[in-house]
């Protein structure tokens, strides 16, 4: 029996300990005001003893503590749950949706100030709800605007009242431990430079019949063409039968590797590197090449279409920049640069510092950018 | 209507509760009070949206210089009114407060402005507070707590939506009822007077529970002290007659052990006179002693083993809330013996009369404890009395020159044996020969007393009491003149007497050696009107709640808290003696069951009935955690409640926990709609009955379309069949 008292006991505490914890209040101007004037009236009932002025003190202190109450009633049983894309990119105005829920039975929660608790820090995205009726919910959406890629931990909820006097801001934590994605901004290429990137070491030859998606010809129907090859718009429209041909893929391969070894005081430089890679990443899949982006130990393998873009922006969002000092770092590159000998396709290798570690990877791409190249392409970014 | 309308009226309706308090203290004078009524009327027909107030009042633009200059003419109106006029602090003060006030009232434009107009409101209200105690107090006080409530929610309210429109990036919803509504609601309304409530409730708690540490050091009378007259040292016969037709309350008397009086009257004893010149009363002895303290706050007048050896008591205690009086004296039936109060010495003269150092500053609350004398029956029928050589000098003393009374008090008592026959035969004599009237107008007469006895024989009580002192004396009966209030007023609904003014009395006592000195009275009964009316039923309702008021809140100290909490106690205890006698009288027969179930258990098996309820303990335990979610399924569907939304979630929550058991976890970034997929591939038995689920939980949470009965059923049904599922 003591056991379990104890064990109640602790759990109150504990529970307390939590609710004191996530449970922050601080005065307002008005409520030191307020305070100040229930102290100068709790002297004047001292000093003269009358009885009335004890109540007009009980009336101040009723408020004080009826706004302590309220207040905490008014955070208590409220719900939240995010809704986040799964990828946001830097400096594009993303929508995020928030759910609030007031599970209180009878009275509504007033005066509700939202923020984002980041990295420990409240952020402000104007959320306000005068009042939340009780048992109801609320879908609230607000703009994001991430300035830099990476990741944004979404740590919680802060909820704000100063009801019902504004005597005393009340907040409480309600945490909601989520992570956005950020990935790099998206600039504008000009479409020679991408031409000319992807079509050295192809010997700027010619599109070749072959597997693939991309169109090459059309040409008449032929005894042992493949049926499913028919292209039956124009073989309306001509009357003849009229098969198309695919352009060959694996002719349009392309490999772009991004090095991550770079010293501190190339930081500006790399972070750009890494934009112009997501950039370059953007055009191919819009020209519909198949794409592979290596990334360190990150491999996306050859794919296309948006899926596939989204991943490997995914992967330049989380890459970190690695000091050159680092052992593992250039292992990872050598054994890189092994791998991507046994591949096919183009490569095309962004190098933002030209250091020893790097020289060897450099060396086995079809094309390196190296730090001065990328100076002169990303100093508009 | 809108916050904002409400805003502005409860604001200067705050501000006019508190100034009607001022006005009803009557603190403020005429040219103060009309304009500050007008402009409260004008200001609270503006903010009740009354069209020509308020194009009017637009009109009127008072710039910030001109505000300023107001603010400083009222200042400079101040410096005026303390020197030259008021001459206190309190009252120029409170002037100056009104002042500022109006002009705010009129300049009432920005959020700072109703901040100071709040501040001075409250500054009002606490002057109302510094100058009366009366029971209007009351409603002033509660509506003003109303009010302020009211504007302080409100204020807020304001505030926080004018800061969100102006932040510049309000929320959106995407989907769900608007962010609120800016006007007043039913439930807004309710909300609101519930806090009042609230408030009203834990004031009086916090009022009763905070404790008093003042002293009162600095606490300023309320008021002037009311003039009484015959508790002086000397008083001239006639003197009582210029307060008779008073009024006003002097003192209220609650009798704790009613049974021991009647309550018709009661003697309230205040001071006696010996010596007599023909004209006035006065004492021979002026010394006073001072009563020594028994307890804390507690002085013996008078010790038990002073009264006469096998005398005759009957014993009274008084609570008496005594207004503030220009005498020093305390009034208590006669004799007391011990007195209680917030008093640091009391002193008593040789007489029995109870005096303070000095007249107290504000309303006194005391009690006392009487012994009043009884005539035994020996000296009732003793045809001598042997009294004392010092009584006899000092209370037979009679001035020269009235051989006409000596000669009318022997013709009197012709035929009476005793000297308590001789005192009754004048008191009769006098009961029954002469008429009482106020109108007799006999202060300035030279003998007063011979133009009362032989001339008018008319006068009223000091002219009786004298005569029939005087007669005594001349019979060489001791006797002596005592002068206090004769309380009549009985208030049924407060259980006290009402005194008044006019109540003052003056009647006789006389000395018999071991009986004491008993009180007799030759006054008639006044015939006065005494037809209880509806409308007099009302007024003493209304006193006794002036009296509650007084002291419950007015008086209320830390003895009072004290006497709380030893009431408090007391009841606790005797609640729980009640409680434990009520549980055992219940558990008596159960136990005797339980008791015989347990022998006969131990007849069969030593330890068997401990091991049975063991396990009968444990089997519902279990049997209750298995059947949990089954419960949890009724109670969702059959309690009511659950509105539809809150039952969907919870079903859905019941399905989320289900499916966690075999080992498929929702993670917070999955779509309801995703995991239910998920769910489809992983577990191929379960894929329907989640995704119906689901279905429904989307549409019960995010539609407008609440969920039906039927709905809620199916999705329950669906939730039960997924329990029952195991996966493989």
């Amino acid at each position: 029996m003591r056991a379990l008292l104890s064990f109640r006991a602790f759990s109150i505490f504990s529970s307390m300990r939590g609710l004191s914890r996530r449970r922050t209040t601080r005065l307002t101007s008005d409520g030191t005001k307020f305070i100040l004037f229930t102290f100068a009236i709790s002297l004047a009932a001292v000093n003269t003893g009358n009885n009335l002025f004890y109540l007009i003190l009980s009336m101040m202190l009723s408020c004080i503590v009826i706004s302590g109450l309220l207040s905490e009633y008014c955070l208590s049983r409220l719900e939240f749950h995010r809704h986040l894309p799964d990828l946001i990119m830097a400096n594009e105005p993303a929508t995020l949706t928030l759910s609030i829920a007031n599970r209180n039975r009878r009275l509504s929660s007033f005066s509700l100030r939202l923020f984002d608790v980041i990295g420990g820090q409240n952020i402000d995205r104007g959320l306000f709800l005068q009042q939340l009726p009780p048992q109801s919910s609320l879908l609230l959406s607000y703009p994001l605007l991430a300035t830099r890629r990476g990741r944004i931990r979404l740590e919680g909820v802060r909820v704000q009242t100063l009801f019902p006097f504004g005597l005393f801001r009340k907040a409480g934590l309600y945490p909601t431990d989520t992570e956005l994605v950020v990935a790099p901004p998206i600039k504008p290429l000009t479409l020679r430079f991408v031409d000319e990137l992807v079509s050295e070491g192809q010997g700027q030859s010619l599109p070749q019949r072959g597997r693939g998606t991309q169109l090459y010809n059309l040409r008449l129907y032929q005894p042992g063409d493949d049926s499913r090859a028919i292209h039956w718009m124009t073989t309306a429209r001509t009357s003849q039968l009229i098969v198309r041909e695919t352009e060959a893929e694996d002719q349009r391969l392309v490999t772009v590797i991004l090095s991550l070894m770079a010293p501190d005081d190339r930081e500006s430089l790399f972070e750009r590197s890494v934009t112009f890679v997501a950039s370059l990443l953007w055009q191919l899949t819009e020209r519909a090449y198949p794409v592979r982006l290596i990334v360190g130990n990150e491999d996306s393998g050859f794919g296309s279409g948006s899926a596939h873009l989204f991943t490997m922006l995914r992967v330049l969002a989380l890459c970190e920049r690695q000091r050159p000092e680092s052992d593992g770092a250039s292992l990872t590159g050598e054994e890189r640069s092994s791998r991507h000998d046994a591949d096919q396709g183009h490569s095309v290798a962004v190098v933002p510092w030209s250091g020893q570690a790097i020289s060897a990877q450099a060396r086995s791409a079809d094309r390196v950018l190296d730090d001065r190249q990328l100076e002169e392409l990303t100093h508009d970014f | 209507m809108t916050f904002e309308r409400a805003f502005a009226l409860s604001s200067v309706l705050l501000a006019a509760v508190a100034c009607s308090g001022l006005l009803f203290a009557q603190s403020l004078p005429l040219w103060l009070a009309l304009p500050t009524a007008l402009i409260l009327i004008l200001s609270v027909l503006q903010a009740g949206g009354m069209s020509v107030v308020r194009r009017r009042m637009a009109r009127i633009i008072i710039s910030p210089a001109l505000s300023n200059s107001l603010s400083l003419g009222a200042f400079v109106i101040f410096l005026v009114d303390l020197i030259f006029f008021s001459r206190d602090l309190l009252p120029a003060g409170i002037h100056f407060l009104v002042l500022l006030l109006n002009i705010k009232l009129l300049t009432l434009q920005q959020r700072r402005d109703y901040r100071h107009l709040y501040a001075l409101s409250l500054m009002a209200i606490l002057a109302s507070a510094a100058v009366t105690t009366d029971a209007w107090y009351v409603p002033i006080f509660l509506l003003y707590l109303f009010a302020a409530v009211w504007t302080l929610l409100l204020y807020h309210m304001t505030q926080e939506t004018g800061s969100a429109a102006g932040a510049g990036m309000p929320a959106q919803p995407a989907i769900g009822p608007a962010a609120g509504p800016s006007r007043i609601t039913a439930p807004f309304l309710w909300l609101t007077n519930g806090v009042v409530a609230m408030t009203v409730g834990m004031t009086l708690a916090i009022f009763f529970v905070i404790p008093r540490v003042g002293v009162g050091a600095l606490q300023k009378t309320s008021g002037e002290a009311l003039r009484t007259s015959g508790f002086s040292e000397r008083v001239d016969l006639g003197t009582i007659g210029s307060v008779k037709q008073d009024p006003q309350i002097v003192m209220r008397v609650e009798l704790p052990d009613r049974s021991a009086v009647s309550n018709d009257h009661l003697y309230l004893r205040g001071l006696a006179y010996d010596q007599y010149n023909g004209r006035s009363w006065s004492h021979s002895r002026t010394r006073q002693r001072s009563l020594g303290l028994v307890a804390e706050g507690i002085f013996l007048a008078r010790p038990p083993s002073s009264r006469p050896p096998g005398s005759q008591s009957l014993t009274i205690r008084q609570d008496i809330l005594l207004e503030t009086l220009d005498t020093a004296v305390l009034f208590a039936a006669p004799f007391a013996e011990l007195v209680s109060g917030e008093f640091l010495a009391v002193q008593a003269d040789a007489m029995s009369g109870l005096h303070l150092p000095a007249p107290p500053s504000s309303r006194l609350r005391y009690s006392v404890t009487s012994q009043v004398p009884q005539l035994i029956a020996e000296e009732r029928t003793a045809t001598a009395l042997d009294y004392p050589e010092a009584v006899r000098l000092r209370y037979l003393q009679v001035p020269a020159g009235l051989q006409r009374i000596d000669e009318l008090a022997h013709r009197v008592v012709q035929g009476a044996a005793t000297p308590f026959e001789r005192t009754r035969a004048v008191q009769q004599h006098l009961l029954d020969n002469y008429r009482y009237s106020l109108e007799a107008e006999q202060a300035t007469l030279n003998h007063p007393l011979e133009e009362f006895l032989f001339t008018r024989k008319t006068g009223y009580c000091e002219h009786y009491a004298t005569a029939m002192v005087v007669m005594l004396r001349t019979l060489g009966i001791p006797a002596r003149l005592v002068t206090g209030f004769l309380a009549t007023e009985w208030n049924e609904y407060g259980g006290y007497f009402t005194v008044r003014q006019r109540d003052a009395h003056a009647w006789v006592e006389v000395y018999f050696p071991r009986s004491g000195w008993i009180t007799m009275d030759p006054t008639p009964a006044v015939n006065a009107a005494s037809a209880a009316s509806r409308w007099e039923s009302l007024g003493r309702f209304g006193a006794s709640l002036r009296l509650q008021w007084d002291r419950l809140f007015v008086s209320y100290s830390a003895k009072d808290q004290l006497a709380v909490v030893h009431g408090m106690r007391e009841g606790s205890d005797f609640v729980r003696e009640q409680a434990s006698r009520w549980v055992a009288s219940l558990s008596g027969p159960s136990a005797k069951a339980l008791s015989r179930l347990s022998a006969m258990a131990r007849r069969f098996q030593p330890g068997m009935a401990g091991l049975v309820t063991g396990l009968f303990v444990v089997g519902l335990a279990i049997f209750l955690l298995m059947v949990r979610d089954r419960i949890g399924l009724w109670a969702t569907l059959h309690l009511p409640i659950a509105p539809s939304q809150g039952a969907i979630l919870q079903l859905y929550a019941r399905m989320l926990r289900t499916l966690e058991q075999q080992g498929l976890r929702k993670p917070p970034s999955v779509t309801a709609r995703e995991f239910a997929g998920f769910v489809e591939r992983e577990w191929q038995a379960a894929g329907p009955l989640v995704a119906c689920i689901t279905d429904l939980y989307q549409q019960g949470r995010f539609s407008r379309r609440p969920l039906s009965q039927d709905e809620l059923s199916l999705a329950a049904e669906q939730v039960g069949q997924l329990q029952s599922l195991r996966r493989m």
